[in-house]
């Protein structure tokens, strides 16, 4: 139960952010609504998981699977660009923190004394690999349905 | 009704209506690509906004920040290469400009009428008003800080201080400063804000206010088309964009520094 209600927090918190990132990004307003769903229900997704033992890299990809796949059925049936909603919903995935984390570390080294610089390029460099790892499950997770359901379209 | 298209032999277009389509052509792509659609998006729309006015075909180069499209029709054949220079996102604009495609697709526009589509496209201000933008961001980065699971000091302190950042990014914006500068300036912003907060020391979570506030900056969308691009095959591009996103991840990080330096605040 305990869980049920942190993971229903979290995917509320997640919509606001991805309403918030969407009036940013200029998205119709008849639409945020939708970003705000796709927001909630990948991010929400993720942290089910993670209560699950998944790790959070798999737990992306399952995020950014479920924000693809809704993201193309929506933009199919408004005729609109899929991209807003697989963008936007994406938005509460993107590993901001870790990031953080990286650059943060990064700059360190250059005051760091010499014993724990080692210490700060590893923290550095894990960190950047987990960015970049979350980063490419959300672009498979959202360019996936796309990839799949349009192969035979002529491409330019 | 694809079919029937390409069943009717086009008429071709003279050197001057080729020149005028692929100036529309270069104008609907330049606002796709300065507004962040990824390169397929752009390169196919671009394309067949083309065809439907009446080329035979088009090939379309993205890059990062120029286009080039080369239109021919009959005999005829033109290249034209326009820079895109500035990447703000706006989702409102693509969206128009792919409703304006799919309108050109049936055959109800002439070149004059899409031109003034575009033109309107263009004028058109963004839809959100700046004050909601500022306080929504702020509620944004602050739903971040709950994700995280801080509590609700830290909550309210990272609404304040994305908010107030929000404001100083567009200010600078505003005045034409080079995106990095205004990114650390406005990191700068937060992480003072941030920091002041914890000093003062009103949360008992104050990483996750230090790290929810500055996410208001975190080039999501810079770094979601650089992965699809890459994916897609569309390799330069997607590194461009990579290193970009890298660059103001940088100048984010840049800017806590010197904000944590000052009032000797530690990070994460």
């Amino acid at each position: 139960m305990d869980i049920a209600l942190r993971v229903f927090e979290d995917a509320l918190w997640s919509g606001v952010a991805a309403a918030g990132f969407g009036m940013l990004f200029n998205v119709p307003r008849r639409w945020l609504w939708l970003c705000m769903l796709l927001g909630a229900a990948g991010h929400g997704t993720r942290r089910l998981l993670e209560f699950g033992g998944v790790s959070i890299e798999i737990g992306t990809l399952v995020g950014a699977l479920i924000v693809g796949f809704a993201g193309y059925y929506i933009a199919r049936r408004l005729r609109a660009p899929q991209t807003i909603f697989t963008i936007t919903g994406a938005i509460p995935l993107v590993p901001g923190v870790y990031a953080y984390r990286a650059m943060i570390a990064l700059l360190q080294v250059t005051t760091a004394a010499p014993e724990a610089t080692q210490a700060l390029l590893a923290d550095a460099s894990v960190n950047a690999i987990r960015t970049a790892f979350i980063l490419a499950a959300i672009a498979i997770g959202i360019a996936f349905p796309s990839l799949w359901f349009d192969r035979q379209r002529p491409i330019v | 009704m694809k079919t029937a298209i390409e069943v009717t032999p086009k008429v071709p277009l003279s050197h001057e209506a080729l020149r005028d389509t692929i100036d529309l052509c270069l104008w609907a792509g330049q606002l796709l690509v300065q507004y962040g659609a990824e390169t397929q998006l752009a390169e196919e729309t671009v394309h067949r906004l083309g065809t439907g006015l009446g080329c035979d075909w088009l090939d379309v180069f993205v890059s990062y920040n120029a286009l080039t499209i080369t239109a021919s029709s009959g005999v005829e054949f033109r290249t034209k290469t326009r820079r895109v220079l500035t990447h703000p996102v706006n989702f409102g604009t693509i969206t128009a400009v792919t409703a304006l495609n799919e309108r050109v697709q049936h055959g109800e526009l002439t070149r004059e009428q899409v031109r003034l589509a575009l033109r309107m496209i263009s004028d058109t201000p963004r839809t959100y008003n700046r004050w909601i933008v500022i306080l929504f961001v702020g509620l944004a980065c602050g739903a971040f800080s709950r994700m995280f699971e801080g509590d609700w000091p830290a909550f309210w302190l990272t609404w304040a201080a994305a908010s107030v950042a929000t404001f100083v990014r567009q200010e600078f914006s505003r005045r034409s400063f080079n995106l990095l500068l205004v990114t650390i300036a406005t990191a700068f912003t937060a992480g003072t804000l941030a920091g002041v907060g914890t000093l003062m020391g009103i949360t008992t979570t104050p990483q996750f206010a230090l790290a929810a506030s500055v996410l208001l900056l975190v080039p999501g969308v810079p770094l979601i088309n650089a992965a699809e691009d890459l994916i897609k095959g569309n390799v330069v591009t997607g590194i461009s964009r990579g290193v970009w996103g890298g660059l103001i991840s940088l100048a984010i990080a840049l800017g806590l520094l010197i904000a944590f330096t000052l009032l000797g605040v530690r990070g994460i």
